[in-house]
Formats: C-alpha cells, sequence, structure tokens
C-alpha cells in the first residue's frame, strides 16, 4: 500500500535525483523532503525509496536507474544503452588511465592516507608525474601531513573519483585478492604466454658482454640497500 | 614533456615479474643468480636508450647484486627468533605487495570502464564549457574576503606575552611555490597545511597571504575565483606565458 507520504518522497528523490549535478546523500534528501512536506522522513526510508524507484524503473523497461556513487545518489544510464550515447556525444567507447596512473591510483586508494616515497617505493620508479596527472584530474588530493619525520604531505582520493570509477565508498573498494590466490589464477598463466608471444621485444637483442659494466656502474651509482 | 614507454616494462619490478612469469619461476625461491644476470644485460641495452628510466632500474640492479652477495657468503642460517634467515625475503614481499596493487589497478580500470557507459545528465553541457577555463580577474577585495575568512576560522590563542614571529614574506614564497609546486590548489587548503612541525597561527596566514601577493606580482603565480565563493585557486604560471612582471600599482586593478 502506497501512502501519499511515502509516493511523495519517492517523487522527491526522483526529482532531487534527476535534476541534480552530482550525487546527493541520503540524509540530504531526507531533509529536503521534510523542508517541503515536513514529517520526518529518514535515509533509511530514502534508501528504501531508491530501491522501490529502481525496481519500478526496471520493471517498466526504463534505460535509467538511481546509482549509488560517492555516498551519494544519482541518476545514470545503464550500460546497455552505452553504444547509443557513446554515438550521440560522438566518444569512442569507454575511457581509461593509462597503467601507471592506474597503479599510482590503486595505491593512494588502498594506502591512504600516503607519502610520496611509500608509492615511489611500492612501484619502483618515480611517481611524480603520475602524481601530478592524477591530482590535474581531481582524483587524488593532499590530504595533510603525516605525524612522519619531517611531516611530509600525504595523499588521498576524492569524491570525484569515488563518483567517476562508480564506487559508494572507499569501504566499497573491491578487496584485493590474497597473493596463494593470484599465483594459483589460471590467468597468470595466460598472461605468461602473452608475454612469452610478445618476446621477441626482450631476448634477441640483448648483448650478454655488456653486463659486467652495467654490475659495475651500478655499484658505483647507489648503495646496495635503503 | 615527450615520454617514452619502453616495450611494457614501466619499472624495475615489472621488469622482474616479467622474468619471473616467463620462465615459470617460484616467486618464494628466485634464482637470484640468474636473473641478476638477466636484470643487468637488459640494464645495459636501457641505458644506452633512456638514462632517466635507467636510474631507477640501477637502483634495482644494486639491490640484486647484495641479495645475490649476500647468498654467496656465510651466514647464520637462523635469526634471533629461530626463522629462517634468506636474504631475498625483503625483495620478495615487494614483488608480491606490487602485484597485489597490480592486480587491484586492473580493477579500478574496470570500474572505471563500467562507469564510463553509464551517461549522466549534464554531461554534454559539461564537456562542451571544460576547455574554456574561465578566467576571472581577481580583484583585491576578493582575494581579501577570502583572507579574512581564513583567519576567522584559524584559532590564535590569547597569548600575554612578546613573541617574535619566524615567518619572513621570502621564506613564505619558497613555502607557497613548494607547495603549490606539490600539487595543493586551494589557498584555504595552503593556508590550513602550514610548515611541518608548527601550529598554523594567523601570522602564518597573512604572511603567507602577502607571499601571495608578490608571487602574482612577479607573474609566478596566478589566482582564479570561482571553485567556491570561500576560497580560490592558485596555479603556477607556465613557462610559455611568463610575461615581464606586472608594475606592482596595477596588480590587482580591473
Amino acid at each position: 500500500m502506497e501512502t501519499p507520504s511515502t509516493s511523495s518522497l519517492l517523487r522527491t528523490v526522483e526529482a532531487i535525483c534527476f535534476a541534480s549535478d552530482e550525487p546527493v546523500s541520503a540524509a540530504a534528501l531526507a531533509a529536503h523532503h521534510a523542508e517541503v512536506f515536513g514529517g520526518t522522513a529518514t535515509a533509511t526510508e530514502v534508501e528504501a525509496a531508491v530501491v522501490e524507484l529502481n525496481r519500478r524503473y526496471r520493471a517498466a523497461g526504463h534505460s535509467f536507474r538511481i546509482k549509488s556513487w560517492a555516498e551519494g545518489y544519482r541518476m545514470a544510464t545503464i550500460q546497455e544503452m552505452a553504444p547509443v550515447l557513446h554515438a550521440f556525444f560522438q566518444r569512442t567507447d569507454t575511457r581509461r588511465l593509462s597503467r601507471s596512473l592506474m597503479e599510482t591510483l590503486a595505491i593512494v586508494a588502498y594506502r591512504q592516507p600516503v607519502t610520496k616515497p611509500e608509492i615511489d617505493h611500492v612501484r619502483g620508479v618515480n611517481s611524480d608525474y603520475a602524481l601530478r596527472k592524477l591530482l590535474d584530474a581531481d582524483f587524488v588530493t593532499i590530504a595533510g601531513r603525516s605525524d612522519a619525520v619531517g611531516r611530509p604531505l600525504v595523499y588521498g582520493t576524492t569524491d570525484a573519483f569515488l563518483e567517476r570509477f562508480g564506487i559508494r565508498s572507499i569501504d566499497d573498494l573491491p578487496k584485493p585478492r590474497e597473493i596463494e590466490e593470484l599465483l594459483d589464477d589460471p590467468a597468470f598463466n595466460t598472461e605468461r604466454a602473452s608475454l612469452l608471444s610478445a618476446e621477441g621485444l626482450l631476448g634477441e637483442g640483448l648483448q650478454p658482454d655488456a653486463s659486467g659494466d652495467a654490475a659495475r656502474q651500478a655499484n658505483d651509482s647507489q648503495p646496495a640497500t635503503p | 614533456m615527450f615520454r617514452v614507454r619502453l616495450n611494457q616494462f614501466e619499472g624495475p619490478l615489472d621488469l622482474l615479474l616479467f622474468f619471473i612469469r616467463r620462465d615459470e619461476l617460484d616467486v618464494f625461491n628466485i634464482p637470484i643468480a640468474q636473473i641478476t644476470d638477466e636484470y643487468l644485460s637488459y640494464v645495459s641495452v636501457l641505458e644506452q636508450v633512456d638514462l632517466d628510466a635507467a636510474a631507477d632500474f640501477i637502483y634495482m640492479a644494486s639491490l640484486l647484486i647484495s641479495i645475490k652477495a649476500k647468498m654467496l657468503l656465510p651466514r647464520p642460517d637462523l635469526d634471533d627468533q629461530g626463522q629462517e634467515i634468506d636474504p631475498r625475503q625483503e625483495l620478495v614481499d615487494r614483488l608480491l605487495a606490487y602485484m597485489r596493487y597490480k592486480e587491484a589497478a586492473l580493477h579500478l580500470g574496470t570500474l572505471q570502464e563500467e562507469r564510463s557507459r553509464q551517461y549522466v545528465r549534464a554531461a554534454a553541457e559539461r564537456a562542451r564549457f571544460e576547455d574554456e577555463a574561465v578566467q576571472y580577474r581577481v580583484s583585491l577585495f576578493d582575494l581579501v574576503r577570502v583572507l579574512k575568512d581564513v583567519l576567522a576560522e584559524t584559532p590564535d590563542p590569547v597569548r600575554h606575552e612578546v613573541q617574535r614571529y619566524d615567518y619572513s614574506v621570502e621564506d613564505q614564497r619558497v613555502f607557497l611555490l613548494d607547495t603549490v609546486s606539490a600539487g595543493a590548489r586551494s589557498f584555504r587548503q595552503i593556508a590550513r597545511l602550514g610548515v611541518a612541525g608548527e601550529a598554523v597561527t594567523k601570522a602564518f596566514v597573512i604572511v603567507t597571504f602577502l607571499a601571495l601577493l608578490d608571487l602574482v606580482q612577479q607573474r609566478r603565480l596566478r589566482v582564479r575565483l570561482g571553485i567556491a565563493p570561500e576560497d580560490f585557486e592558485v596555479a603556477l604560471v607556465s613557462d610559455g606565458e611568463e610575461g615581464t612582471p606586472l608594475p606592482a600599482r596595477s596588480a590587482f586593478e580591473g
């Protein structure tokens, strides 16, 4: 049975999610409803309203849903409609960050707050460029300072990151798999096979006699362990 | 900047993982001697191509050689806790941690692709205006309004003693350029970060603000209003647009 008050809540949630430019939190939706219609809608009721609206959209075959991103709700088209919209906006299929950016972003996302030296250590390379790009894209921000010696800046992810990656909250990031699982994965061998087929890139062109020089140089230029 | 990607190897850890996968090596029992030789022969080629990238690789090479040396030297089999000592342990831990983040990066990539297939309203308008960043001429009044807000939020404990402030406009110029280079963009954020090891005081905010005016006048920083009513954006002036410094008087007219 739909009471007048649940129907006004459904319409409020739908209208704001439709009109808003950014995700709106359940608490904000409840507050705006109470502001206009009185009563005391709770965040839980808003969540139930979203579920009900999405159920109706699905049942009626609509091309959009209310999504839960960055701790808020916002309306978006369903993935099945992507080809039409790609065509309309003249966009080439899907977007993905480059591998080095994605790795850096993953480290920031899972280890935040994290310092730049920590990121560099995990990747084994200098991450200046990647970090700058992520700051520019507003996926990463300076989250403050660490208590470590020298109080270095620490980095964390932004709401824009959650929104642009369709993640509800930081706690909802997919759990990284355990190492044993990773090593046993048949995909590990598939990747190995694809690497082997690309092996022309390595292998032949190397000069084994030059390795002595590199070893000497390596010993001269860097201390052995950090 | 022009950047060259070498094959599929971003960094030294990627190269080691490649060897491990290609030769089906056991990650927990890496034949260090063999892998070090292969690694060095790759680095020797890389040095001729890309010296910048080679630095990261040479560091790893030195780590490998040091592990190799430790394996050859006589050493105690067990440590104080009775655990077996393996000089390779640190390297193995790093490789495994890196593998997990690579995997996590793949997951994120999938999420981003799925998200990019779901369109939100206003995407069209945003895309159209994205490129033409609206540039405001900032009036001094606007800047001072933000300064006033930030000051009002900065606690200033009442202290009945004469105190010398150690901030100088020169120091704060360096601080500002460093902080903005490190990626800070909002004045509010910069004022809150402060200098390592010191509480943020009103004197700090004021001197930082003066230094900011100085740098804007020298055309080394640029400010932009409009990100939020109570804040403004600070950015480095890139090399191409460097011009002669504005005459001090006219810096904020308009």
